[in-house]
């Protein structure tokens, strides 16, 4: 169980900014982070790795307490069992591959599970590299094992996906899972994309000028009512087009574009850039093999 | 998308499969969604729910209907027509509640659709989305 209720105050482009955040997750939930740029996402994790420290409040996970100003608490980062990852890999550019994924591992985890580590992230080929000649998917996947490597019980991932492409994303979404499920971790994922929030999350957290505005499941918070087609999806508008007597909608779900029609009457509550809801039965789509496994 | 509010009446449920009948005015709707009152907490007799369907999945019957496997009939008169060049979008009033179909301009040709006919929609079980209030 993670409990927090921590307040601090922030410089923000807007002016001074009061964060001012109460939670309380069981372990092994992965919770994403959800707001616009300057809400206090980052914020958040770097409070939680003991990297900024809340003027007032409590962390206690699991029952050890983190932080506690009033019995003046405060672990250090490195007392903290927490690995984070960063969109801009942070992989120590003089180490290879090996190296870096050991150092982190310092005295935590016995050779065995280290090379369990390099299988699970299929990492054999990487081993003596240096991280300059990875890929942006490959070094994601390194720092991932990095962040693993040290056994935290809880992984914070800043954006960690936001800078790949579709395809790294969504292998590297599996990882995640993969690691979250079977290390049983509670993680932390910031992020701005409502399909992989559907696809990953467990409890959303929308945070906006500092405080939790909403919070539940993907479906509590991205979707108004519960609707009973199963062919479900969220996405983003980008084109609205009249043809004829119907407009088309152009809605971007996940890296597919898709086509919705609409008309008159409910067109007008449609605008560019926002998140929608796309719901057919089960019924209608067609499914057709396009490989073999 | 047309939404009517109606009052659940039946549920039979086989496996994950339920068939929900829901009356709306004086008109039985029936729904098949792969839900269960176990799987949602709104499938319950007697529970008021909103009744979706896409306008572009209603059909449009003229005269008598002879025999026909559309297990949702609802009379209708029509209010307006605005004619496009290939499709057409025709707003019915279906007592004080609106449905909006939208069918080939052409297909309101074939039937001579005017406005202040009496009509029957049709839209098929496997079409209807339940939603909770």
């Amino acid at each position: 169980m993670i409990q927090f209720n921590v307040q601090k105050k922030l410089d923000a482009p807007g002016g001074e900014m009061l964060l001012d955040l109460q939670g309380e997750f069981p372990q092994g939930q992965l919770i994403t982070i959800f707001g616009e740029s300057g809400a206090g996402k980052t914020s958040l994790l770097r409070i939680f790795a003991g990297l900024l420290m809340p003027e007032t409040g409590k962390i206690i996970v699991n029952q050890q307490t983190w932080f506690d100003n009033r019995k003046g608490i405060n672990l250090s980062p490195q007392k903290r069992k927490i690995g984070f990852v960063f969109q801009d890999y942070a992989l120590f550019p003089n180490m290879t591959v090996q190296k870096n994924i050991e150092f982190a591992a310092k005295n935590r985890q016995n050779k065995k599970e280290i090379t369990d580590l390099f299988d699970l992230f299929n990492l054999g080929e990487l081993l003596n590299k240096k991280p300059e000649t990875l890929s942006g998917g490959q070094k994601q996947r390194v720092a991932l094992a990095r962040a693993i490597a040290s056994k935290p019980e809880i992984l914070m991932l800043d954006e960690p996906l936001s800078a790949l492409d579709h395809v790294m994303r969504s292998k590297l979404q599996d990882y995640i899972l993969t690691v979250h499920k079977k290390y049983n971790l509670t993680t932390f994922l910031v992020s701005h994309d409502v399909g992989e929030i559907f696809k990953m999350a467990d409890k959303v957290i929308v945070l906006d000028n500092g405080k939790i505005t909403n919070q539940g499941t993907p479906s509590e918070v991205f979707s108004n009512k519960h609707i009973s087609g199963k062919f479900q999806f969220t996405g983003e508008i980008i084109r609205i087009e009249k043809e004829d007597v119907i407009y088309v909608v152009t809605v971007l779900i996940g890296n597919s574009m898709v086509k919705v029609v609409s008309e008159e009457k409910e067109i007008h509550q449609f605008s560019i850039g926002d998140k929608v809801l796309v719901a057919s039965k089960a019924f209608n789509p067609i499914i057709q093999k396009i490989q073999s496994k | 998308m047309n939404t009517l509010r109606g009052k659940i009446t039946s549920i039979n449920t086989e496996g994950h499969l339920s068939l929900i009948s829901i009356s709306v005015k004086d008109v039985t709707f029936k729904s098949i969604v792969i839900e269960t009152p176990q799987s949602v907490d709104y499938l319950k007799t007697g529970n008021t729910i909103n009744v979706l369907f896409k306008e572009t999945e209603v059909v449009i019957g003229k005269g008598k209907i002879q025999q026909i496997s559309m297990q949702n009939q609802v009379p209708c008169t029509i209010k307006n027509i605005e004619e496009g060049k290939l499709l057409s979008r025709i707003d019915l009033d279906f007592q004080n509640n609106e449905i909006v179909s939208i069918i080939t301009t052409n297909a309101i040709r074939n039937l001579d659709l005017k406005v202040d006919d009496k009509v029957v929609a049709m839209i098929k079980t496997n079409e209807i989305m339940l939603s909770e209030l």
